[in-house]
């Protein structure tokens, strides 16, 4: 299959990403442990007392499982060349012990720099779902592709 | 902490943390598996000419060092409805050290919730030589005083 390449992309543009992500409670424990270890990403009974109401993964968590699923549904399809940050992150449900999270990405705006011939930005709009299709996330992140 | 206890200005060095391969690579095989990411041979081929942190990487250590830095002083719970602006100004490197400041810039009063505020901080990652590598700008809701439930 061929690359997708910058000119294959264009604004309005809508894919949705085939894989899934199963969230689990030794997941959620463990990367906060390493990196968020916030009584609320720790501990059920901690959890339940705060306005999470229960288990919740860090939002960076978050942001890494959806990247997961961008580079098995999207980076690995595509010329990609990286990317040099986020727009806007919104963390809007919490994330939660069982949850299946799947992405929705849409073409926000696409813009070939005149000083460089060989890459375009991409800036896509990444809604990540949980099982009940609730927006769990809304990130928008520009992206760089090569150009044909 | 309360909403009212946040001054604009008020700027702190948090921390530093040094990458390693193992670190960088093991992260990357969960959670970001580009190769220049995993593969220290495929990435000598890359745009990037090494294996470099995953970006996510470098804002979770970000996390790891400002939950360190506040664990004393914090009070309540600090939730946040998200974040803006993130920058990946220069990749990491294995062996590359961060030092990580964050700086108060703004403060909201919530329509929807009028016993909360939001507070803004830049935050930044910077080597040894104060090169720029990571900016972010996080925005946290905290409780006004005397309005506690």
């Amino acid at each position: 299959m061929a690359l997708l390449h910058f000119e294959d992309f264009s604004p309005g543009q809508k894919l949705a990403l085939d894989g899934r992500y199963a969230v689990t409670a030794e997941e959620i424990v463990a990367f906060a442990r390493e990196y968020d270890p916030q009584p609320h990403h720790l501990d059920d009974e901690a959890a339940k007392k705060t306005v999470l109401g229960g288990l919740a993964a860090s939002g960076w968590h978050v942001c890494a499982m959806a990247m997961r699923l961008i580079v098995d549904g999207l980076v690995g399809k595509a010329a990609a060349q990286g990317a040099a940050g986020v727009e806007e992150c919104r963390w809007l449900k919490p994330v939660r012990p069982g949850d299946v999270l799947r992405l929705e990405l849409e073409v926000l705006e696409t813009r070939a720099p005149t000083s460089r011939a060989d890459i375009g930005f991409v800036k896509i709009r990444w809604d990540v779902f949980n099982q009940n299709e609730r927006v769990a996330m809304m990130i928008s992140a520009p992206m760089f592709l090569r150009r044909t | 902490m309360w909403f009212e206890d946040f001054q604009i200005g008020e700027r702190h060095e948090i921390g530093d943390y040094t990458f390693t391969e193992d670190e960088m690579i093991a992260f990357a095989k969960k959670y970001d598996p580009q190769s220049f990411h995993v593969d220290p041979e495929a990435a000598k081929q890359s745009i990037f000419g090494g294996l470099i942190a995953s970006g996510w990487l470098t804002v979770a250590v970000w996390m790891k060092v400002m939950t360190a830095h506040h664990t004393p002083e914090a009070k309540g719970l600090a939730i946040s409805p998200g974040f803006e602006d993130l920058r990946w100004h220069k990749p990491v490197r294995p062996g590359t050290t961060l030092f990580f400041s964050t700086e108060i810039t703004g403060k909201t009063d919530l329509k929807s919730r009028p016993h909360m505020g939001l507070v803004l901080n830049r935050n930044e990652a910077r080597d040894q030589d104060g090169t720029l590598y990571m900016s972010i700008v996080t925005k946290v809701l905290r409780e006004k005083k005397g309005t506690a439930a």
